[in-house]
């Protein structure tokens, strides 16, 4: 058995030992580096580039603009609508205009400071209500990037019936992914002629994709491999620096290396949206949740990205994980002249449970009752309706965590002033909403007879290459891991989607077990589970050539009715809860997050100490998002003025992992990357509430802000 | 241009630097020594940390000049004699090791630690490492790792 073991992680080994190669450790021998020149300005025509003084430098091979691409000058992971690099017209600071090409980095960087950029100011849309009303157009078809609405019953008779009505707005702002490996990787041309790319990433299929439409050349020639990955939450899912480094390498014809300075990373890469949230709730004098508007405004930056799917799923999350009969939600993602925002850990739900765990509470204190007990009462369980009226037939595990953590919340005791105690559930759906989003691999035998699995998925610190291996061998019925792991090179593998959505485990893992299914069926028609050795099957097999089986799965979910989004968007969901300890320095203003209990229900943890391990890294961005991150656009640059939660910033946390097995998912798993974070900065938030009867709605509570809203506390 | 001298993970070593090298560009270019690695360039990560006499530096705002003469070591040192240090052990079993960007560092930090106190508590554990930052872990099962190879090389002396 190696489901439910802690089986030791694959890559540990040469990561404690300092030899794992990340993109930033690659190199070639007579690489090139590669360095972007980025506007400085949030929306501007370009009126003129002058290169001169950079060409003239001493070393520099190569600069490169839009005009040198051979083939389509756009990307994006859900509709193809940003430029590599900028034709006339920039829409962001930080957006890519020129790659400029060096014999050394230092070179390389001194020469994209000699480029002259002249540029003739539009209207900066600094915002999504100014965006709304502006004639200024940022792109041709309007500033409304996506409109997405969530109707289930009639909220206007909702209310009418409700004994109590609570009703505000909630903020949130730009995070960054801020892993601590920045962008980085390297390109060459192989013997076959093939642009090959090894980079840090979290799709190498998609990035294959992209690179063959820049460059115009059929995807079969090129090969894009994932370098060990110091961290993603989906900031490396779009296309970063894999496009310039292979354009770079075609008009080379040298190898080029290419790695982002922190300040690039922050001005260059996509963020977490700041959304603007009007959440109506009503309940009856009993608890139950009646009705629940919301209104949701995005800033998606200038560019598509995630927008869509950042739009799409905080709508259908937005009652949170509770029973609501009458549901209407307005989502709505604006263009702006601000960065371009994407994929971040949670797709826009972080933010919503913000709102809605607020509301609750409010709730709850207006008639009277335990902000536990009101959870349990309106909890989401087997049989109920979501949102978007979809039966939940199977793993719905959100009243145990809530079991899970009510001996702690009963017996919780304040500690003088300053000390309170908050809750924060919520509920994910497990990989990409509503439409087709498959996995597939395939596994075969080495002639020495070990069993090899080819594997498209990207782990990106998270540990999903240990798990796929232990899914592989319970679902083999192998004594031994004596399974060879050929991974992350789409020259090898099949596209197993990306690394997002909390799906690998999950649909990943399905797709393996699918193949398994395959192989132990040939494997029992040949004697293997007799008795008969490995060595010899594959010895024998080798003369006719060693049989491949692939596997596949794509979670079963409809696609949203588009006016409504009424169906079955995921195939299966994620519950949590968190209770969360703070304590606030009432003259300070300095809030700090004691103690966490953090139930999770997974379905099936297939390794407990990489659960706990996505947990508690899920709190600590939790407790960033709650009380410290927040990244200005303009001046937003380092880690001096974007701060990260420390080792002294971290509450003790307990992890309470609840299994409520997931029929569709293999040995009844579902996922946890990212519902980890999504309820704890709502639990902090309550927390503070209760310490102070400060009730912040605007996120991050870092210390001016909460400081302020103590003495206004104060004097009102 | 000058020469430097100094001890790299318990060998002498010799290279040429220029003036304002850094530390850190000169393991990593000059050495090829990639471990040590980058992740802000400006001090405020703790990614490049090496230990100066055993004692943790950041390396990207040390001058390579600076090491001229002293001990320097990087997470190589830790497994030199061909096993791993308890705490690459503890790092591995603890599960403290995710993305790994952070993990030489985090080590280091460590090792320092140890050296200087057989028995930390988990508020020393926790200021030895809080100048070193983690994405990935919430520093949880980094600290819970050190508490245990502190207890395993406290019985191996
Ligand atoms: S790279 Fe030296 S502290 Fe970040
Ligand atoms: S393990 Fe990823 S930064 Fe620490």
């Amino acid at each position: 058995m190696f489901i439910g073991q802690d089986i030791t992680r694959v890559d540990a080994l040469d990561k404690v030992l300092g030899t794992a190669a990340f993109a930033h450790d690659l190199k070639k021998n007579t690489m090139l580096f590669a360095c972007v020149v980025r506007s400085s300005r949030p929306h501007a025509m370009i009126r003129k580039i002058d290169t001169s003084a950079a060409l003239a430098l001493d070393g520099v091979v190569k600069v490169l603009s839009h005009k040198d691409i051979p083939g389509e000058n756009l990307f994006g992971a859900i509709k193809k609508d940003q430029p590599f690099l900028a034709e006339g017209r920039v829409r962001f600071k930080g957006e890519a205009i020129l790659v400029v090409v060096g014999v050394t980095e230092e070179i390389a960087r001194k020469a994209s400071g000699l480029v002259d950029i002249e540029y003739e100011d539009l209207e900066y849309i600094s915002d999504p209500f100014l965006s709304m009303r502006s004639p200024t157009l940022i792109q041709d078809g309007g500033n409304l990037l996506s409109h997405r609405k969530v109707i289930k019953g009639d909220a206007g008779k909702g209310f009418e019936s409700s004994y109590v009505i609570v009703e505000n707005t909630y903020s949130t702002t730009w995070i960054d992914h801020a892993y601590m490996e920045t962008e980085a990787g390297i390109g060459y041309t192989d013997e076959r002629g093939h642009i090959v790319v090894a980079s840090s990433t979290q799709n190498i299929h998609y990035k294959m994709k992209e690179i063959a439409r820049l460059l115009a050349i059929p995807p079969e020639q090129v090969r894009v491999v994932q370098a060990t990955t110091g961290g993603g939450f989906g900031g490396k899912l779009d296309v970063t620096v894999e496009g310039y480094i292979a354009l770079a390498v075609y008009h080379t014809k040298r190898p080029v290396v290419m790695r982002y300075t922190r300040e690039e990373s922050f001005l260059g890469q996509t963020k977490r949206h700041p959304l603007y949230i009007e959440y109506k709730t009503g309940a009856e004098k009993d608890g139950s949740l009646t009705a629940v508007e919301v209104n949701i405004i995005g800033d998606t930056g200038p560019y598509i990205s995630y927008g869509e799917t950042v739009c799409l799923r905080a709508a259908v999350h937005a009652t949170g994980p509770y029973e609501v009969p009458n549901v209407l939600v307005n989502s709505r993602m604006f263009y702006t002249n601000n960065p371009v925002s994407g994929a971040m850990r949670g797709f826009g739900v972080p933010q919503l449970a913000l709102a809605h765990e607020s509301q609750l509470d409010e709730i709850a204190q207006r008639i009277g009752m335990d902000p536990l007990d009101i959870r349990m009462k309106n909890a989401l369980k087997r049989g109920s309706l979501t949102a978007t009226s979809q039966v939940l037939n199977h793993s719905a595990g959100l009243l145990e965590t809530l079991k899970g953590i009510e001996p702690f919340w009963r017996a919780r005791r304040k500690q003088g002033p300053g000390s309170g105690f908050g809750l924060g559930c919520m509920y994910y759906g497990i990989g990409n909403t509503g439409i087709s989003n498959p996995s597939s691999c395939y596994l075969t035998f080495t002639p020495e007879g070990r069993v090899e699995m080819h594997s498209g998925v990207c782990d990106i610190g998270q540990g999903s290459d240990t798990v796929l291996l232990q899914i592989l061998c319970d679902a083999l019925g192998m004594e031994e891991m004596g399974i060879d792991l050929v991974r992350g090179d789409t020259d090898t593998s099949l596209d197993a989607g990306s690394t997002s959505a909390s799906r690998q485990t999950y649909i990943s893992g399905m797709a393996v077990c699918d193949a398994a299914q395959k192989m132990r069926e040939y494997l029992e028609g040949q004697g293997y589970y007799s008795g008969k050795p490995l060595k010899d099957i594959c010895r024998e097999a080798a003369e006719k050539g060693l049989p491949v089986f692939n596997g596949h799965f794509d979670p079963p979910t409809t696609a949203p009715d588009p006016e409504t989004s009424q169906g079955a968007p995921y195939a299966t969901y994620a519950f949590a809860t968190h209770m969360t300890e703070v304590h606030v320095d009432e003259v300070t203003g300095v809030c700090k997050a004691v103690k966490v209990h953090a139930a999770h229900d997974v379905g099936r943890a297939i390794n407990v100490s990489n659960v706990k391990g996505q947990i508690y890294g899920g709190v600590a961005m939790g407790v960033g998002l709650a009380l410290m991150e927040e990244f200005v656009p303009g001046k937003t640059e380092s880690f001096d003025n974007y701060y990260l939660p420390t080792s002294m910033d971290m509450p003790e946390v307990e992890a309470i992992v609840v299994e409520d097995p997931e029929p569709t998912g293999p040995f009844g798993a579902k996922g946890v990357g990212e519902p980890a974070l999504i309820p704890q900065a709502a639990a902090i938030v309550n927390a503070i509430k209760d310490a102070t009867g400060v009730r912040m709605r605007r996120l991050p509570c870092d210390i001016e802000r909460l400081k302020l809203a103590l003495e206004k506390n104060k004097i009102e | 241009m000058k020469t430097i001298s100094f001890v790299l993970n318990g060998k002498k070593t010799s290279i040429e630097v220029d003036d304002n090298e850094t530390l850190l560009g000169a393991l990593r270019e000059r050495l090829g020594i990639t471990s040590v690695k980058e992740g802000c360039g400006i001090g405020e990560c703790g990614t490049c940390t090496v230990l100066v006499d055993d004692e943790p530096h950041y390396s990207c705002l040390t001058l390579a000049s600076k090491a001229n003469g002293r001990d320097i070591k990087t997470v190589e040192y830790l497994s030199s004699s061909g096993v791993l240090h308890p705490l690459q052990e503890a790092f591995i079993k603890s599960g403290a090791v995710q993305c790994g960007y952070c993990t030489p560092g985090m080590l280091l930090c460590a090792y320092s630690l140890l050296l200087k106190n057989a028995d930390p508590d988990a508020r020393d554990i926790k200021e030895a490492i809080s100048g070193n930052l983690c994405r990935c872990t919430g520093y949880i099962q980094i600290e819970e790792a050190i508490k245990n190879a502190a207890e395993i090389c406290k019985c191996d002396r």
